[in-house]
């Protein structure tokens, strides 16, 4: 298996970053408007609630300050989703600090989906987002960043910090759970 | 809904799906599907949670490209402010080591001198120095009360204490003979012996006084 759409995508990604290190603010536009919502998604796939846009803006705003920082091992888009993740994950002990309760529980991401997206009317979604729901929260992200975003197993690994043979574990186990929620 | 016994094109799916495939890898995903109801099932609930998972909550994309700064290359502050803290370190540690140097060298100092001045206990200049330093016509014998004693020359000998920074006439006896016995020759070689004290490398006290134990065992062995 071989990449054959990527490539581009990135020589596009890094042209843009140069153009926006050159002075051109409109590429940095360019580079949001080409990431923003696979970031938002993501982050919602692994818990952001009511503050997904707050997310995605300050995972931007990280990545643009310290781009210099990217050297291009992995994608763009990988690299802003592990930006997205430890950022959440940081909220996340800083509200847990707080005492507030912001784990992801195993049976609460049906109103998590519901939230972000509004009613859902049809009835197949709604099931599907039922099975979605029932993934442990790994299984989940793993599983968005496959089917959703369409990630390899070792771009998987960089971003959730685990190693590809796990991902693809997570992956079926996923797929399995999932099959049998909908058989139900 | 039934899993295809082939994992290996199960795995490849979400490739397909999302056209991550290699000309030939995606001909073979194909041939397999037109034969395969499961994988052609397993294929369309991607498809569906992939519509599902895209319905991404609503962001306003032009706030969030709003709030990135112009670029500022970092790289060079970086890299000033790097040196800087580098070169503090470095103050720090030569200044750390520098201070503790000289306490070594004042412990050390203290210690060669000390036992002149206290010639009953004798404890460290004898046996460091003597061996190491005398020159060649004047026997080798640690200078330690019990061995003095025992040598019939001690009799004779001056009892008293001579000043600071000088051998005492008991040392001088377990030499072999008094200051007043030693050419102007040897005791300037006597005195640069007594001087090259603290390049001796010792450490705490106790563990002189351990390893003067330990030759006194050995002598007695």
């Amino acid at each position: 298996m071989t990449d054959v759409a990527l490539p581009t995508d990135e020589r596009t990604d890094l042209d843009l970053i140069a153009r926006w290190k050159a002075g051109e603010q409109r590429a940095a536009t360019l580079l949001v408007e080409r990431h923003a919502h696979a970031v938002a998604r993501f982050a919602a796939s692994i818990g952001a609630r009511d503050d997904v846009e707050e997310v995605v803006q300050d995972t931007f705003v990280r990545a643009f300050a310290s781009i210099d920082g990217f050297r291009g091992d992995s994608s763009l888009r990988t690299w802003l989703f592990t930006i997205a993740r430890r950022l959440l994950l940081d909220r996340r002990r800083s509200a847990r600090r707080r005492g507030e309760q912001v784990e992801v529980r195993e049976n609460d991401a049906a109103t998590e989906y519901d939230s972000l997206d509004g009613v859902v009317a049809d009835e197949t979604q709604r099931r599907l987002q039922a099975a979605l729901a029932k993934l442990s929260p790994t299984q989940r992200e793993v599983f968005v960043l496959r089917v959703s975003e369409g990630m390899s197993y070792a771009e998987i690994a960089d971003t959730v910090g685990t190693t590809e043979g796990a991902a693809r574990v997570h992956y079926h186990n996923a797929m399995r759970t999932i099959k049998e929620l909908l058989d139900d | 809904m039934i899993d295809c016994p082939n994992g290996d094109v199960r795995d490849l799916l979400p490739d397909y799906l999302h056209d991550r495939l290699e000309s030939s890898a995606r001909m073979s995903v194909e041939q397999h599907l037109a034969g395969c109801a499961a994988c052609r099932e397993e294929l369309a609930l991607l498809r569906d949670l992939r519509g599902t998972l895209q319905r991404a909550p609503r962001i306003d994309v032009a706030a969030v490209a709003a709030a990135i700064p112009a670029y500022r290359p970092a790289a060079r502050k970086s890299w000033a402010s790097g040196w800087r803290v580098a070169a503090a370190i470095a103050a720090i540690a030569v200044g750390g080591a520098s201070v503790a140097l000289l306490n070594r060298m004042q412990n050390q100092k203290q210690m060669a001198q000390g036992p002149v001045t206290q010639p009953d206990v004798t404890p460290y200049v004898g046996p460091t120095s003597t061996p190491a330093t005398t020159p060649q016509p004047m026997p080798v014998q640690p200078p330690t009360p019990a061995v003095a004693h025992a040598n019939p020359s001690v009799t004779h000998s001056e009892p008293t204490t001579k000043a600071a920074g000088a051998p005492s006439g008991e040392e001088l006896a377990i030499a072999g003979g008094t200051i007043a016995d030693l050419s102007d020759g040897e005791l300037s070689d006597l005195l640069g012996d007594i001087e090259s004290l603290d390049a001796v490398p010792s450490t705490e006290v106790e563990s002189t006084e351990s390893l003067l134990t330990g030759r006194h065992r050995g002598r007695h062995d």
